[in-house]
């Protein structure tokens, strides 16, 4: 009785601290997404993640209308990059919004997608260097100070505000090569790693320890975040319809190497990358295997979905970020993860 | 009429299914220009504050749905909840503050 006793004590402390998260994509108006972002706050998710990418709505606009209608969840984008963005207007974005929303803002940064950022004329070298400075930035405007940084990327001299801001501010760091997750362990609050399979985020784990081994920190420093390519339905072939041109776009964006890890065929993963390039999206979505789905999405009834988040719990995640496409309808997938997920991991 | 006039011709117990329809008209509408900012502010703060099973809530998806699908809407009221004197006055009902 009482071994039973601690055991459900023991496993109550290690759900306690895991925290759920969603990532939406400013695609559509301000006031859909919003609406979105009031709603997870009401069925209970923890943490708001808004993309930043420039051919969708301003992810700092829609981050200022969700600190004015929600009150107490975490938001931030996920992630912006320090090419489009100079860090120095990252840190003013983070730190206005800081005051709208007190210790509720985070930051997530991320080296930048290399197709989109190309198509905007930007050249995006020195990636790690480049996330390294623009924390390194990020974290000293935020003393208050004048700051002067020589990095290998970013220089600034002399940079302040003129008005001071409330503090630090919590920073998450995109990663999935080995070099960005041990950076991300060593000088990150949090990681957010682009994977759905227990495989990644092993792999994932095991780089974010040796930099929080490097820089002195814990494990329980790091908020290790999978951010997770999701879709619940009480139907499973409509969460896996729904989900199935997102990991079309994951595969023919993964570099050949995920693709081994998993056992992905590269021959098909050709022809995805193919069809998507012509714009044969039928194609492409048509191309894509159970294999495939199983590596790079979380997708089917509550119950399915959630014995596969109970196995990257296991792997060490801290916290679970549903991301796109979230299910068929998203207002009626939030309800679902809200009334038969989050409970089945939180009392 | 006004919205919240047109709201008090639905019965109660129908309110919540057409509250469920409406969102998922609004939410999945490519008709968003249609939206008047006022309109948008309206919608966010009704959702904070409270929800859209009570009069006031549904008065402000009725004139957003009105504005952005009136014929899904009115096509509903109709044919699924068998309220054709409600589709009529919401065809009549002046848009643009009337909730």
């Amino acid at each position: 009785m009482l071994l039973k006793h601690l055991k459900r004590q023991c496993q109550r402390e290690v759900l306690d601290v895991v925290k759920f998260g969603v990532e939406f994509v400013p695609k559509e108006a301000y006031w859909k997404t919003v609406y979105y972002a009031i709603q997870s706050e009401k069925r209970g998710f923890d943490n708001l993640w808004i993309t930043d990418h420039y051919n969708n709505r301003n992810v700092y606009t829609t981050l200022a209308a969700t600190a004015i209608y929600t009150k107490k969840i975490v938001f931030g984008p996920g992630v912006t990059n320090p090419f489009l963005v100079n860090p120095i207007m990252t840190t003013q974005s983070l730190a206005s919004l800081d005051e709208m929303a007190p210790g509720r803002v985070v930051l997530g940064m991320g080296a930048g997608d290399k197709t989109t950022l190309a198509s905007t004329g930007i050249e995006a070298k020195k990636q790690l260097s480049a996330v390294v400075d623009a924390i390194a930035i990020f974290k000293a405007m935020l003393e208050g100070k004048s700051v002067t940084y020589e990095g290998k990327v970013f220089q600034v001299k002399g940079t302040k505000f003129n008005f001071k801001p409330r503090g630090q501010i919590p920073v998450y760091i995109g990663a999935q090569g080995p070099k960005m997750l041990a950076t991300a362990g060593k000088i990150g609050d949090g990681v957010l790693i682009n994977a759905s399979h227990p495989k990644d985020i092993d792999y994932a784990v095991g780089q974010i320890k040796m930099g929080v081994s490097e820089a002195g920190k814990k494990m329980s420093d790091v908020d290790v975040t999978a951010y997770t390519s999701f879709s619940v339905h009480k139907k499973p072939e409509k969460a896996m319809q729904a989900a199935s041109p997102v990991v079309a776009f994951i595969v023919a964006g993964s570099p050949n190497v995920i693709l081994e890890r998993h056992g992905i065929d590269l021959e098909t993963a050709n022809k995805i990358r193919g069809a998507l390039a012509k714009g044969d999206f039928g194609g492409a979505f048509g191309s894509v295997s159970p294999g495939m789905m199983e590596a790079f999405c979380i997708a089917g009834t509550p119950d399915v979905c959630n014995e596969k988040i109970s196995r990257l719990l296991k792997a060490g995640i801290t916290q679970f970020v549903v991301g796109s496409p979230v299910g068929p309808n998203v207002r009626t997938s939030i309800d679902l993860i809200s009334e038969q997920v989050i409970p089945h991991f939180k009392e | 009429m006004s919205y919240k006039k047109i709201v008090k011709m639905i019965p109660v117990e129908k309110r919540e299914e057409l509250s469920d329809k409406l969102l998922n008209y609004l939410l999945k509408s490519k008709k968003e220009k249609k939206m008047p900012s006022s309109l948008a502010k309206c919608f966010l703060s009704q959702w904070q504050t409270g929800g859209f099973d009570d009069e006031v809530g549904l008065a402000v998806l009725l004139e957003a749905t009105a504005l952005l699908e009136p014929e899904k809407t009115t096509e509903f009221l109709e044919q699924e909840l068998q309220l054709a004197d409600v589709a009529k006055a919401l065809k009549e009902a002046v848009p643009a503050g009337g909730a």
